[in-house]
């Protein structure tokens, strides 16, 4: 399916840092380039997100001490990095999804803004919440 | 006509030296394309300067470059609107490289299936008109002037080398969409695999940089469609 | 049986035609083009696909040549054309009186002719001036400039020729009168080294005569540049020309979705450094609304100079008094064996002047091989790029 090729010349292959190279680009390349971010940014979240639950087997005193961590201003800001990484890629992804079945393509850009601004409302509440919630 | 000076900071490459950037200084008028700045600085400055060009109207797709980082045709860009003092100039990516802006286009060609590819329509200008007496429906030659800005700005490209590519995927599209003679479901079966129309995910930047109404992003993700569409068949009932 | 050597300089619609006609001869051909293969005058032209009717009445045998090399066009290059047809419009009252004397010099040169009334004329194409008198169909086209001269090519390279771009001949070497080879300039490395060659064909269009100085013998060529103007989208389907004598801005060509408005004359001495004179460019706008006057309005694309190589001394003044056919020089008339010049002629007629060089080449060689280039059908323009399993 796939025709083996031989190429001459001399080959400057970008690799993966095409991904990320959103110089010259529009709108579409750098919804693809954040998504790969945020992609990859929830899959670290996750290997950290464990480690930190196993810090449950070693004993009440060790949770205790993250909990307090967890609470600081720095970490809840954090968490609402967290948040935006999951809106934007959640998000994003069903744009992706639909215009990857070929449904609104033509209107791709629109839905974008939509769902963004549909992001954006609910990232602006999650904030609050976050902040606003009574520290025990 | 007025003229101002740019300058230009030029990509070469001779085979067995390392790639440098050269500077020049072109004199340019409000018509002057980066293509014409290019031919100035090879016949008035340094004639080892090698580029491809051939129609200068967006016709043929030879010229195609990267200029100030985005995929363009030098014969249509237009020097002082780019409203920057200095323009860079580059080859196009996701294609091995000749020689200073000279790509070889045979890995772009060589995507494409081998019999056959779609290169004349029916003409959808001036729907309402008659057709002359002996001739039996208006043709046009098809948009796709295989240029290869769409390779080259395409971030998936850039990874998978294997990936069939917009240009190529377009002219799938358009040969199912018109089959001329063809059977759709070869052509359908030639992009229905992980490097073929699956690829994608929806930059955009192919269509965003296309000189000429392609809109390879729309045939991909049409292909798709027709594909999802028949594998739904498949599973309720067409046995 | 050693095979003659034959190394063509010039990598336009002539050059590839040949290296196409002498590789089905069984020559060994090798071709060195200076930019990227069509880069000289070749691409640049609006791609009209000649019915020879515009030369009808002044140049007969040009027309001749155009109409029966668009027939054979229409034959070996399937699919790089728009066979649309053309019309030659009359718009005035001179145009009008310009009819009869046209139409007899089609009949003469072969070229069929059709003429319509005003109303058929407009349903054919709504978007013709509203002062339209009549009109005549002939067999005009559109050919792609680029990929056809590419097929040629690609057939060539299939048949065992070699095509150099990016190969600049610095010096055409000699021993004692005869010619034996070029010296070349690699622009991918650029390091020189020299082929040899049984027969040098010098087929550079408009730098001919700088070529053929290499090899110290004279070609009488005029390079004459015209401009042209693409707008974008396709105003007509037909190509439409103007009733009357050769003249600026007379011609809209539609080609895929852009309509090329052309063009006017000059002549230079230098084919480089092509200028695009302002004034030329509002002459094909206002030329052009004259047959179309939605040409106006029409979105800019591009306008640029190519120039014609015209055989004939210099002294010509605007180059449409030059013949458009085209000469072949064996300069063993002038004393300097193994080279010829191709030149002249029209994008359309390149294979027929492929063919009468080829002649002319074997005829130098001894080798006995018809011309097989009417029948062949030309590889697609792809296969120039990837040769075909």
């Amino acid at each position: 399916m796939v025709q083996e090729r031989q190429t001459y010349g001399l080959i400057r292959r970008k690799g993966a840092w095409s991904w990320l190279d959103v110089r010259g680009r529009r709108l579409g390349a750098w919804a693809f380039a954040l998504n790969r971010l945020t992609g990859l940014g929830l899959v670290l979240y996750l290997v950290i997100h464990l480690l930190v639950l196993s810090l449950l087997a070693q004993g009440e005193s060790r949770w205790n001490d993250f909990i307090a961590l967890a609470k600081s201003p720095a970490f809840l800001f954090l968490d609402v990095v967290l948040f935006f990484g999951l809106l934007f890629h959640g998000l994003n992804g069903i744009r992706v999804a639909l215009v990857g079945m070929g449904l609104g393509v033509e209107r791709h850009k629109t839905l974008f803004w939509v769902l963004m601004a549909i992001g954006a409302v609910l990232l602006l509440l999650s904030a609050w919440k976050v902040f606003s919630s009574p520290a025990t | 006509m007025a003229e101002q000076t740019v300058q230009f900071k030029v990509f070469r490459y001779k085979q067995g030296e390392r790639p440098s950037y050269q500077t020049y200084t072109v004199r340019v008028d409000p018509r002057t394309t980066v293509l014409r700045a290019l031919e100035q600085i090879r016949q008035e400055q340094d004639g080892t300067l090698a580029f491809r060009h051939s129609c200068f109207h967006a016709s043929c797709g030879t010229c195609g470059m990267k200029v100030n980082g985005r995929e363009v045709l030098a014969c249509v860009t237009n020097v002082l609107e780019l409203s920057t003092s200095e323009v860079i100039v580059e080859p196009l990516d996701n294609a091995p490289l000749i020689t200073d802006l000279v790509v070889d286009m045979g890995d772009f060609y060589a995507r494409y299936q081998p019999a056959g590819m779609p290169m004349i329509r029916e003409s959808e200008f001036l729907p309402d008109s008659q057709v002359p007496e002996g001739v039996e429906h208006h043709m046009r030659l098809e948009n796709c002037i295989e240029c290869g800005l769409c390779l080259s700005a395409c971030p998936v490209a850039g990874s998978d080398p294997l990936y069939l590519g917009p240009a190529a995927l377009a002219a799938a599209w358009r040969m199912v969409e018109e089959p001329r003679g063809r059977d759709p479901a070869t052509v359908l079966a030639w992009v229905d695999h992980e490097h073929g129309c699956w690829r994608c995910h929806a930059a955009f930047e192919c269509s965003e940089v296309c000189p000429s109404n392609v809109d390879p992003a729309g045939a991909i993700m049409a292909l798709r469609r027709e594909l999802t569409r028949r594998k739904i068949g498949q599973l309720f009932g067409k046995r | 049986m050693a095979t003659f050597h034959v190394l063509i300089i010039g990598g336009g619609a002539t050059g590839a035609a040949l290296a196409h006609d002498l590789a089905l001869r069984g020559l060994q051909v090798t071709l060195v083009e200076r930019g990227e293969v069509t880069s000289g005058t070749t691409g640049r032209h609006h791609g009209l696909l000649h019915s020879g009717a515009r030369y009808a009445v002044k140049d007969q045998e040009s027309a001749r040549e155009c109409i029966e090399e668009n027939m054979i066009l229409r034959r070996i290059a399937p699919e790089s054309l728009e066979l649309n047809d053309g019309l030659f419009v009359a718009i005035t009252e001179e145009d009008v009186a310009y009819r009869d004397l046209f139409l007899e010099g089609c009949a003469q040169c072969g070229i069929p002719t059709r003429e319509l009334t005003r109303e058929e004329a407009l349903r054919l194409e709504p978007n013709l001036s509203p002062d339209l008198k009549l009109a005549v169909q002939v067999p005009d086209g559109t050919m792609d400039a680029m990929r056809i001269p590419l097929r040629f090519l690609a057939t060539a390279k299939h048949n065992g020729a070699v095509v150099k771009p990016f190969t600049e001949v610095v010096a055409i070497l000699k021993q004692g009168n005869t010619v034996t080879g070029v010296r070349v300039r690699d622009h991918r490395t650029e390091k020189e080294y020299e082929i040899g060659a049984d027969i040098v064909v010098n087929a550079a269009g408009p730098w001919s005569e700088k070529v053929a100085a290499m090899a110290g013998v004279h070609v009488p060529i005029q390079p004459s540049p015209g401009v042209l103007l693409a707008l974008r989208g396709r105003l007509c389907n037909m190509v439409i020309n103007r009733l009357h004598r050769s003249g600026d801005g007379d011609i809209i060509v539609p080609q895929r979705g852009l309509s090329v408005v052309g063009t006017s004359s000059w002549v230079v001495e230098d084919p480089d450094n092509l200028p695009v004179p302002e004034d030329h460019v509002q002459l094909m706008y206002e030329k052009g609304a004259e047959m179309v006057p939605m040409v106006k309005q029409a979105p800019f694309r591009a306008a640029w100079s190519a120039a014609r190589p015209l055989v004939g001394e210099r002294g010509a003044t605007t180059g449409r008094e030059l013949s458009r056919t085209f000469k072949c020089f064996d300069h063993a008339d002038e004393g300097v064996e193994g080279f010829v010049t191709i030149t002249g002629g029209k994008a359309t007629t390149a294979r027929g002047m492929a063919e009468t060089t080829a002649n002319v080449v074997c005829q130098k060689l001894g080798v006995d091989a018809p011309c097989r280039t009417r029948e062949v059908v030309l590889l697609p323009h792809t296969a120039y790029y990837v040769q075909p399993d």
